[in-house]
């Protein structure tokens, strides 16, 4: 086994072995169940009857678990994704330097810059899984509850109305989780990069916060409509356009490639830093 | 072992150290004794290439950490005053993830270092669950893993109770005579330091004010202890030579060309009986807060 594999086995560990990581699971599993129930109300199912009709497909056709699922994904992300990635990722550094056990890790002959390599490493994949949990019990918690079907696409903010059969739905539904994942890695960036600043944990994880609800709020300004571009949630939105017919591949290897150079020039901004830091009781 | 050449640093232009020199002998046991804030850390910081120093720099085993950090910390291991654990996670755990930053490490070496420590019994327990004691042995175990030639302590008795104290101190005792290890044994707590290091540096406010065998700073060529049946006519007597001042009951301070012979001479011919002459050697806590409270000046000199 590679020291390399080890060190990043060993990070893993570290990150997935606080209570706060597997607490945080179940609080995605809760707020899925909570989103569900919400679709549940009458009223509510009126609403999706009105819009799915209007997009010209039956209601108990449309109204299924990959609606659903969907519809989770979303929400979830958006209420507690970003915000449980920028806490993981604005303590992977600075933590670690609060608690003294970075102090421990950098006597050590490992250069600074691999204990960086390994732990944004470890967000990336932290992202990732946590994506893959929001996406898998998403889908199986809907499915339980409203069965397979047709998928109803629907984000009014995107002007998107589009409906699948099942297993063509099943097939793009599957394939965002990969772009959804690459559009929240860029919140990691941005937290994994201010916690390599000599700032407490919770300041990075806060600026993260704050930098994407501004960037947010800012871009849905009409009179910011002409440099919608410059703001990073722009870009980190395009994962909606794998359920576009016919998908615009080139707008969304734009888009990655973007945030890919935001990602970049963030993380090596913190490791930059990092580097020049005194470490001392 | 260890070389620091006119190593100086500053915090947000406060000095920390002055164009520190330093050599610490393989196999050795190197005291770096300092009042809180004297620059011992500051010092350790640079050998572990943790503090960046303004000017000069830290050879370990003839190889700058400035340079080549991750080569010259192949064979060291460090610990400070409280060493900081993943409390979540096993001390096995622990041991193994530190570990993995220096070389793998089989598990019979692991097993080895735990047993050196007394730990075996509770290494697979949380280290929230350990006391202080046990936190400073695991600390002492990831410093041996994988086997280094020198181990850097920062204040490692720091919080510890008497028994700690003391166990800690065998510790490294054994080390040092069963392995071979050098130990560079940074403390303010005079005592430790004395009872444990062959030679000792002493920092004050970022200089160094001494450096040397702990018999060179408590012994002073120039006062004698007399041990006669009648001090004071033995004081009336040598009074009387010139150059001859008092330090102390039974002592005499030697200034001008006084020599010792003379005086015994002087004394033997008033008829004093003498048991005993000898270089008198100081309180040690006594020595060390003058030379502490002298302001920076180079004791050495």
């Amino acid at each position: 086994m590679s020291l390399f594999y080890r060190q990043l086995r060993g990070e893993l560990w570290k990150l997935f072995a606080r209570k706060r990581t597997y607490i945080g699971f179940g609080a995605f599993l809760a707020l899925e169940i909570v989103i569900l129930i919400i679709f549940q109300i009458p009223k509510v199912q009126r609403s999706w009857r009105h819009f799915i009709e209007r997009a010209g497909g039956g209601f108990d056709e449309y109204f299924s678990g990959l609606t659903l699922a969907f519809q989770v994904v979303y929400w979830t992300t958006f209420l507690l994704g970003g915000l449980y990635i920028a806490l993981v990722a604005g303590d992977v550094v600075s933590k670690e330097v609060e608690d003294g056990t970075l102090r421990m890790t950098l006597c050590r002959p490992v250069s600074r810059v691999r204990v960086l390599l390994l732990k944004y490493v470890a967000c990336l994949i932290y992202t990732a899984v946590l994506v893959a949990f929001i996406g898998v019990s998403a889908l199986l918690v809907a499915t339980a509850r409203q069965g397979t079907g047709g998928f109803f696409v629907f984000q009014p903010l995107e002007k998107l109305f589009v409906l699948y059969e099942f297993w063509p739905g099943l097939g793009r539904y599957l394939a965002s989780l990969p772009l959804l994942g690459l559009s929240l890695m860029t919140v990691a960036s941005v937290g994994f990069a201010l916690s390599c600043f000599n700032m407490k944990p919770a300041a990075a994880t806060i600026c993260t916060l704050s930098y994407f609800f501004a960037d947010l709020i800012f871009r849905d300004i009409p009179y910011f409509e002409s440099i919608r571009e410059w703001f990073i949630t722009s870009h980190t939105d395009t994962w909606y356009n794998i359920f576009r017919v016919p998908v615009p591949v080139q707008l969304m290897v734009e888009d990655y490639a973007y945030l890919l150079a935001v990602n970049a020039t963030v993380v090596i901004i913190g490791a930059l830093n990092f580097q020049q830091r005194d470490f001392k009781s | 072992m260890i070389r620091l050449h006119n190593v100086a640093k500053a915090f947000k232009g406060k000095p920390a150290l002055h164009g520190l020199d330093l050599d610490v002998p393989r196999g050795e046991i190197f005291g770096l004794l300092g009042h809180n804030g004297a620059g011992k850390s500051t010092a350790l910081g640079i050998m572990l290439g943790q503090v960046h120093p303004d000017r000069g720099e830290a050879l370990i085993g003839g190889v700058s950490v400035q340079q080549e950090r991750a080569r010259a910390l192949e064979k060291t291991g460090a610990i400070f005053e409280q060493p900081r654990f993943y409390d979540y996670l096993s001390g096995w755990k622990n041991l193994e993830i530190f570990s993995s930053f220096s070389a793998e490490v089989p598990r019979a070496q692991v097993e080895e270092a735990v047993e050196i420590v007394a730990l075996g019994a509770r290494i697979h327990d949380k280290v929230a669950t350990y006391s202080q004691g046990m936190r400073q042995r695991l600390g002492v175990a990831q410093a041996l893993l994988p086997p280094p030639d020198l181990i850097l302590l920062d204040e490692p008795t720091n919080g510890l109770d008497p028994e700690g104290i003391h166990e800690m101190r065998e510790l490294i005792k054994r080390l040092n005579r069963e392995r071979g290890i050098t130990v560079l044994f940074c403390s303010h707590l005079l005592s430790e330091v004395e009872q444990l290091c062959d030679r000792v540096a002493i920092l004050n406010r970022g200089r160094k004010i001494f450096d040397g065998r702990w018999s060179e700073l408590t012994t002073d060529k120039q006062r004698v202890r007399f041990e006669v049946d009648e001090w004071e006519r033995a004081a009336a007597v040598l009074a009387e030579i010139p150059g001859v001042a008092f330090g102390g009951r039974a002592e005499v301070l030697l200034n001008d060309g006084a020599a010792v012979p003379d005086l015994v001479k002087r004394l033997v011919e008033a008829g004093i009986r003498i048991h005993a002459v000898e270089p008198a050697r100081r309180n040690l806590e006594q020595v060390y807060l003058e030379m502490s409270h002298s302001g920076g000046e180079d004791l050495n000199a």
